[in-house]
């Protein structure tokens, strides 16, 4: 009988190992609770080229992140990149109506974030508000064709 | 000649059509038995010798990969600058292929062949027999918890092999190679998908379970009962079940990400 | 004595494996409450004959009837409710060797019965005390010389009190102490709980020791059949080789070869 509840234990923490497993997987490498707490909100944004950003994109304010990309779609009328975003709630009613919103790359090669920079206007953007300023992707062929065509007129 | 060349084309054909007819049906019947209390501890019993006797080797082999991945893939990212996607590399590469496929091998070989070589030696002792003798159903008593057994332990092992081997390429990539560890995780959290990666590991993980422990509890069940007979058999298990884990592995492959 | 149906009834048996016929039209009416013995040289399929009385292996043609049941014709679930009256000893005991001897014999008690834990004990050193091996419940398989293998399996085989017990070769590779404890236990079993047994062996001395009745199979039917005492004065040639265990005879000492000078003279002119 001993030896059976010795065996009944190992496999209870064996189940139990796989299942702490699964939520490590789930959290931790996959990030699903990431930057979010329980309640979030939506911003949208407009880019002229959005570069390699895709769904689940990470969304930073000084480094930090503060949420991820929801959806990526095409404007049909101004044929330029809509993003949604999703941010942390509690920062709704924090961010100026002037807060910029920039395409980074981290690393040379590495994967697209958006980086947002809070402005100094007195309004806040609030849930399904649009963010105006923004900056495109940084392409690396439009940069070494720049710094080309510089080199040929110098 | 010629003529019987076709004939015995032709019967290995018949038998092996016949064999997996044999294997269907022995799957039916073994897994839908009712499991009541007994039935339980039987497969307590069995998922302590099946999974949690293989933990040790998956996990020792899911560091060593993780740590391998570490290495290697560092080595490939710095030429390129960029090291700080190492996360992201161990992980989609553990969860997607690695963790799944290995882990199943490893499985093929630690209690496949000994699933195989416990039920042959039931049979060829005749305990089988005695059993359906006593009136017991040995499909049920025998072989049923020992299905179940795998089918659960195997996707836990995955999940063990995966999170052990992330941990591995941590290790090797931040402490001994100096990689930033908040890129680390934060470029491993902005790639995978919980969904798409991880659940499509696991579906895999699923699909490798049912494969090999039906193999194996079916060699075992299907052998020839002298020493001979266990011994290939014992064999016979360890080749299918590889062989049908990486054929199945490209076949899930194409559905799952071919179209990314 | 044919005329009334016996407990066990093989008719016109027809069996084979393979292209190998092993039976070819066996009758046999084996009478209730008594040892019935079925003897025959090695291969001539005896074991088979039990498994297909227990309904394991199906015959190709003919029937057995168990106590007016015929075994083929069952349902699953109503073949395994018939074998739970039914007991058999394996060749080589056939222990689950993941139990106890303990566990080993009260394996069909807890299947079959919903036996308070005290009485299963009770019926289960009863067994054990009646093949006297109550002192070794708590050794394993593994330990156990191969006689008390086989006593302890007999222990599992009469728990649930059966009324049809097989026997497979029980003699087969005992010392002379062992083989006589075992010849002496199925005749006390079959006093004591007025069984009917079935004994397949081919240890004429033993077997004739304990036999009401004797079945002889050779070539897949059966040779000869009779109480010990007729069969022993036989006259028939082949009856008589077996029971006396002449080496040649209407059974050839020699594997079916071409004639032995020609074979040789041959090989050499080849070489």
């Amino acid at each position: 009988m001993k030896r059976s509840k010795t065996m009944e234990l190992g496999v209870g923490l064996f189940m139990l190992a796989g299942i702490l497993g699964l939520v490590f997987l789930g959290l931790s490498v996959s990030g699903l609770n990431n930057g979010l707490s329980s309640t979030s909100f939506s911003l949208k944004a407009d880019f002229a080229d959005i570069g390699g950003l895709k769904k689940g994109s990470r969304v930073t304010m000084a480094g930090v992140q503060i949420g991820k990309v929801t959806s990526v779609e095409l404007d049909q009328e101004w044929f330029d990149a809509r993003v949604t975003m999703e941010l942390n709630g509690e920062l709704e009613g924090q961010l100026s109506e002037d807060t910029t919103a920039a395409i980074l790359t981290s690393g040379l090669l590495g994967e697209q974030y958006i980086g947002l920079t809070v402005g100094g206007a007195p309004d806040t953007l609030e849930d399904g508000d649009v963010i105006h300023d923004t900056q495109k992707a940084l392409v690396l062929e439009e940069l070494i064709q720049q710094f080309v065509s510089n080199m040929v007129n110098n | 000649m010629i003529k019987q060349r076709i004939t015995s084309l032709g019967r290995s054909t018949l038998d092996t059509f016949e064999s997996l007819g044999r294997a269907t049906i022995f799957l039916f019947q073994a897994s839908v038995g009712i499991p009541g209390k007994e039935g339980f501890h039987l497969w307590l019993r069995q998922m302590h010798f099946i999974g949690v006797m293989s933990l040790a080797i998956v996990l020792v082999s899911g560091l060593f990969i993780g740590m391998v991945l570490g290495l290697q893939g560092y080595t490939i990212l710095v030429d390129f600058g960029a090291e700080d996607a190492l996360g992201q590399m161990v992980s989609l590469s553990l969860l997607r292929e690695l963790a799944p496929v290995v882990a199943a091998l490893l499985f093929a070989g630690r209690a496949g062949s000994a699933l195989t070589a416990e039920i042959g030696l039931m049979k060829a002792t005749e305990q089988l027999s005695s059993m359906e003798m006593i009136g017991v159903d040995p499909l049920r008593r025998v072989v049923a918890p020992r299905l179940w057994a795998g089918f659960v332990s195997l996707p836990l092992l995955t999940i063990g092999f995966s999170v052990v081997g992330i941990w591995g390429g941590y290790l090797v990539g931040v402490d001994w190679l100096g990689v930033n560890e908040g890129s680390y995780w934060s470029n491993m959290q902005a790639s995978v998908s919980f969904i798409d990666d991880v659940g499509n590991g696991l579906i895999k993980a699923l699909v490798f379970a049912l494969v090999v422990t039906w193999i194996a509890v079916f060699q075992g069940y299907d052998l020839v009962p002298t020493s001979e007979g266990i011994s290939r058999a014992t064999t016979r298990t360890v080749v299918y079940s590889s062989l049908a884990v990486l054929g199945l592995d490209f076949v899930l492959t194409t559905l799952m990400f071919g179209e990314l | 004595m044919m005329n009334d149906p016996q407990f066990v009834e093989v008719e016109n048996m027809y069996f084979s494996r393979g292209e190998k016929e092993i039976f070819r039209g066996v009758d046999m009416h084996i009478p209730r409450g008594k040892i019935t013995a079925i003897m025959g040289p090695s291969g001539s399929g005896k074991t088979t004959l039990l498994k297909l009385i227990g309904g394991q292996l199906y015959p190709d043609a003919g029937r057995v009837e168990i106590d007016g049941l015929d075994v083929h014709r069952l349902k699953r679930r109503e073949l395994f409710r018939l074998r739970r009256r039914m007991g058999m000893l394996f060749q080589s005991g056939a222990l689950f060797s993941d139990l106890s001897v303990f566990e080993n014999v009260a394996f069909p008690l807890r299947v079959h019965t919903d036996l308070p834990e005290a009485m299963i004990r009770d019926v289960v050193l009863m067994k054990l005390e009646a093949v006297g091996l109550r002192g070794a419940r708590n050794l394993m398989p593994a330990e156990l010389s191969g006689g008390m293998l086989r006593r302890v399996a007999l222990a599992r085989a009469i728990a649930l009190d059966p009324e049809l017990i097989l026997y497979d070769e029980p003699f087969v590779g005992q010392d002379p102490i062992s083989m006589g404890v075992l010849v002496q236990l199925i005749k006390k079993v079959n006093q004591a709980l007025g069984l009917t047994a079935v004994i397949v062996s081919h240890d004429i001395k033993e077997t004739m020791s304990i036999a009401d009745y004797v079945y002889v199979l050779s070539d897949g039917k059966v040779m000869a059949h009779g109480t010990p005492a007729n069969l022993n004065v036989d006259r028939d040639p082949q009856v008589s080789q077996f029971m006396h265990g002449e080496p040649d005879g209407p059974v050839p000492f020699h594997y079916p070869a071409p004639d032995y000078y020609s074979d040789i003279l041959n090989q050499g002119a080849r070489q």
